[in-house]
């Protein structure tokens, strides 16, 4: 899953960089009579840096800005055709119909609000989220997810709504096919 | 103006009001520590709290931190830049009085009112309480952080006066001529005025539009027919709000620049690469809010792939400049390991460490699936409580002229580092199980990350209590220090 993904990177990444500092902290003494040539040295690493990280960062965002969640509802192609869902939020509850389905369906949810700002996500069986959008006052968020599995999902509400903002859950069943 | 004049024209000392907003920051940052460690308990349910109770505490310390961030931040700014350009005492103090009425209005809208809309008040939810708080107590809340804006944007809009009187222009106190190789970088601002004017650039425009949306909030509390357009306040809130937070950041990182070569004898090194980062910075700080608002699917695709690749950017001068700057200033320099060096030290580590869990959930296809775990408090205490917090730390520190021996206060350290770096731990793994943030009550297979988070915590409150503690028994030593000529 993409948590995982981004969990292994991230600590690699972090404990590489903190490595880093505590290696410069300990090397701070002898001080070095003539810095120049180290600095130089560094600006030249720094170049290299520079380089690696312009990859990384081309290469990630040309990659992932063609997985963007965002969907026209109106360039649906009959293809891929999406079970159109209500997902309505208020101050504490989900209403979401239909919620069953069967694997391999992708459903087309619409998520609004009645009252403040809510947050849906979408939980998998092994409780992990799969799929978010917020709900708005004013506003119907089209979120499209094609069910892999089969069990219970869950929705929780992952915008802070007020006193019972964590018991706002509802259940979604998807069934084989 | 030689600072001698200025300080000749006030009967107050300036060092003591520095010492002021230092004293109150230390005292509410513990106070909001320990809010925040009453949080990880009650999810950890090692203690049990109502959770319109834990809400409101909630409320309090993310809008407690928030002030005290900018408190002590803009103090380590002001005590640097008056070196540099004309301040007014009156004025630094008159900021401190408003933040002080503003915190009583806030604290009264919490622990007397029960407001608990958390501290980015986004609406409509202040005026939705479902009968938890009056809509007075939704307004004093308002009201505080208008008094506490209304504060800062005095304090920014005096440096600027300060710092066109010498410089004639923003762009100049910027170096932006530097940045782009038409002008001697020997011939730029020193950096502490280059900091000071990205920040009150951006603060002005960002506490600006926040009391926009505070007034626009106020009016539709008690005018419920008075609407806003929900997702217009929402950029209005989180543009504030993101702007003002990275600010204090920026602020802090002026003692790194100014502390640091003291003790490596070295000076700090303002290339073009230097001035072109805080350029950079300006620009990207002020566009890339919109990272905050990835999952709001109604906002034009064009602003949110903005949001992504402008968050990736943002890492660059970070990285590549300060960070960098930093380690060869550090380098092969003979420095003598004291507190203070090593907290502002600490403070740009925790702000680069940070910088990558942050990238990671300003990129869609991981926001998808990590907006609003517990990733997102994971990513900003580790810019926060291990990068701004202690770079305002060292400060505090250097100010009591700390020897390389001071015992108790290493004790302090390490305590602090290792408590703080078990807490954000405790938060990023858990993110990425996808535990909510913001939720009163866990669930079982949530409760050892948080249970890990609540012992991160109390090691860090007891290091930072040593730390903060030296501060004060070292406070007439600071007071009396003079500031170099």
């Amino acid at each position: 899953m993409i948590q995982d993904t981004v969990w292994g990177v991230s600590i690699v990444l972090m404990g590489a960089l903190a490595l880093v500092f505590v290696w410069v902290a300990s090397a701070a003494k002898p001080a070095v009579a003539n810095y120049g040539p180290i600095v130089d040295a560094a600006y030249r690493i720094r170049v290299w840096l520079f380089g690696l990280a312009l990859i990384a960062l081309i290469g990630t965002n040309y990659k992932t800005l063609g997985e963007l969640p965002y969907v026209n509802a109106l360039a649906q192609s009959p293809a891929t055709a999406a079970q159109p869902v209500q997902a309505v939020a208020e101050q504490w509850a989900w209403t979401i119909t239909p919620s069953t389905f069967k694997v391999g369906q992708t459903a087309e949810f619409h998520v609004t609000t009645k009252d403040v700002n809510h947050g849906f996500a979408l939980y998998d069986p092994d409780f992990r989220i799969v799929a978010e959008t917020q709900a708005m006052p004013g506003y119907t968020n089209v979120l499209r997810y094609t069910f892999s599995k089969p069990g219970t999902y869950k929705v929780l509400c992952l915008e802070y709504c007020g006193v019972a903002h964590h018991a706002m859950m509802a259940e979604i069943k998807v069934t084989d096919r | 103006m030689t600072m001698a004049v200025a300080a000749g024209r006030t009967a107050i000392n300036p060092r003591a009001a520095v010492i002021g907003y230092l004293a109150v920051s230390g005292i509410v940052l513990l106070l909001m520590m320990l809010l925040g460690l009453m949080m990880r308990l009650a999810q950890a349910q090692w203690i049990a709290v109502p959770p319109n109770f834990f809400y409101m505490v909630m409320t309090m310390h993310g809008a407690g931190m928030v002030g005290i961030a900018g408190l002590s931040s803009a103090a380590v700014m002001w005590h640097f830049v008056r070196r540099y350009v004309p301040v007014s005492t009156a004025v630094f103090l008159t900021n401190l009085v408003f933040f002080l009425i503003g915190a009583v209005l806030i604290l009264g809208a919490g622990f007397i009112g029960g407001f608990g809309a958390a501290w980015t008040f986004l609406f409509p939810l202040p005026a939705h309480s479902g009968g938890l708080w009056s809509v007075n107590a939704a307004a004093s809340y308002l009201f505080g952080l208008v008094f506490i804006g209304v504060g800062f944007l005095l304090l920014h809009l005096d440096i600027a006066r300060g710092i066109l009187s010498v410089y004639g222009g923003l762009g100049a106190a910027l170096g932006v001529k530097q940045a782009f190789g038409l002008a001697d970088a020997k011939d730029g601002p020193p950096p502490a005025v280059t900091a000071s004017t990205m920040v009150l650039i951006v603060n002005i425009l960002g506490i600006l539009l926040g009391a926009a949306v505070l007034v626009v909030s106020l009016v539709n509390l008690y005018v419920p027919s008075f609407t806003f357009n929900a997702l217009a306040a929402k950029n209005m809130i989180f543009f504030f709000g993101h702007v003002f937070i990275n600010a204090t950041i920026y602020m802090s990182v002026i003692a790194v620049y100014e502390i640091l070569p003291v003790y490596a004898h070295r000076p700090w090194k303002t290339n073009w690469a230097f001035y072109l980062a805080w350029v950079l910075s300006t620009v990207f700080v002020l566009t890339v809010y919109t990272h905050h608002l990835l999952m709001d699917f109604a906002m034009p695709t064009w602003a949110l792939v903005a949001g992504q690749v402008i968050s990736w950017l943002s890492g660059l001068p970070v990285l590549l400049v300060t960070a960098f700057g930093t380690l060869t200033v550090v380098y092969r320099s003979g420095l003598r390991w004291n507190p203070a060096a090593a907290l502002v030290f600490l403070g740009v580590a925790g702000w680069s460490i940070g910088v990558i869990p942050a990238i990671a959930d300003g990129t869609i296809a991981v926001n998808s699936v990590m907006h609003n775990t517990q990733w997102v408090p994971g990513h900003f205490h580790i810019y926060l409580l291990l990068g701004m917090v202690a770079m305002v730390l060292g400060f505090m520190t250097y100010l009591t002229n700390p020897q390389p021996r001071s015992g108790f206060a290493w004790t302090g350290y390490w305590l602090y580092v290792a408590g703080g770096v078990i807490f954000v731990l405790a938060f990023l793994l858990a993110g990425s199980i996808s535990v909510p943030r913001r939720y009163a009550v866990h669930i079982a297979p949530w409760l050892p990350y948080d249970r890990m988070g609540s012992i991160g915590a109390s090691l860090a409150i007891v290091g930072v209590l040593i730390l903060v503690a030296r501060f004060f028994a070292g406070i007439r030593t600071a007071a009396s220090a003079k500031d170099p000529s």
